[in-house]
């Protein structure tokens, strides 16, 4: 059987990446919701089903990662609050958002992500609306640096 | 509740890729999306048989064979077989799997992946199903 050559992407891709955001969420329907909506915004997006998976990838320069976004109660060695404490520590480029429904580990987690945190159930837009304003600070920052 | 865009798409080509290693599982998912082709991603059985069982339509499952858990790919193909006969599959193994998996798959192929085979075998079994990825 002839092997088949591997398209590259065609123009009518679109070629700009707004973002790479790596989704953490271990209720497989969720994430690939949130996925395909972020992916549908212009983003490419990495999915993990645990913290253990998260930070394969984060470990992985080639990745980038710019955003995680990450469920705050996970099976696994981690939970969310223990995954972005991992991200603060070893990836400290990368800007954390949490999602959780247990309004006590909502408020913990203000003080571990940047953009603060996304009850659950979440409407895909919120999410996107977080990770736009976060991307578009750091941009804002990187001009005035170089200003 | 949210709202699948994946529900309001039934007839885009759609194949269920299902590979605990996550390195290995985004290299699959992302090539085969670079050719137009819509992916879901699942970790292990478990994962998969949420999705078989959810409104979501899937045309090839692609599954590794060695999978933690209560089930692995094995058993996952003969259930998928079972329980929806019409879905493609695609076993993927480093070692040769029993006879009767090689009966029951449509396609075995082995690890590490060629990516071009890969991708024209996922496309084949696409066409045959109804469903092959839109080129132009």
């Amino acid at each position: 059987m002839p092997p088949t050559t591997i398209r590259p992407p065609t123009a009518t891709e679109p070629p700009v990446v707004a973002g790479v955001v790596l989704v953490v969420e271990d209720e497989v329907l969720l994430r690939l919701v949130i996925a395909e909506y972020l992916r549908d915004c212009g983003y490419k997006v990495i999915e993990a089903a645990d913290a253990d998976e998260a930070m394969l990838v984060l470990q992985q320069p080639q990745f980038a990662v710019d955003v995680l976004f990450s469920d705050i109660e996970m099976p696994g060695s981690l939970d969310g609050f223990g995954l972005s404490q991992w991200t603060r520590s070893n990836c400290p480029q990368v800007d954390v958002i949490l999602a959780g429904s247990v309004p006590r580990a909502v408020n913990a987690a203000a003080d571990l992500c940047e953009a603060g945190t996304v009850p659950k159930p979440y409407e895909p837009h919120h999410v996107h609306d977080r990770i736009r304003r976060l991307l578009a600070t750091r941009r804002a920052a990187k001009g005035t640096k170089r200003d | 509740m949210l709202a699948s865009e994946a529900e309001l798409k039934p007839d885009r080509p759609t194949v269920l890729v299902v590979e605990d290693e996550i390195l290995i599982r985004l290299l699959v998912a992302d090539t085969l999306r670079n050719q137009g082709i819509y992916v879901l991603e699942a970790a292990n059985a478990a994962e998969a048989l949420t999705i078989i069982e959810s409104a979501l339509p899937v045309h090839v499952l692609f599954t590794d064979i060695r999978l933690p858990g209560r089930m692995d790919g094995i058993g996952l193909s003969k259930l998928v077989r079972d329980r929806r006969p019409q879905i493609k599959l695609i076993v993927a193994s480093s070692d040769l799997p029993p006879g009767y998996i090689r009966q029951t798959a449509d396609v075995f192929i082995f690890k590490p992946y060629d990516l071009g085979a890969m991708v024209h075998q996922v496309e084949t079994l696409l066409a045959q199903s109804g469903h092959a990825p839109d080129h132009n």
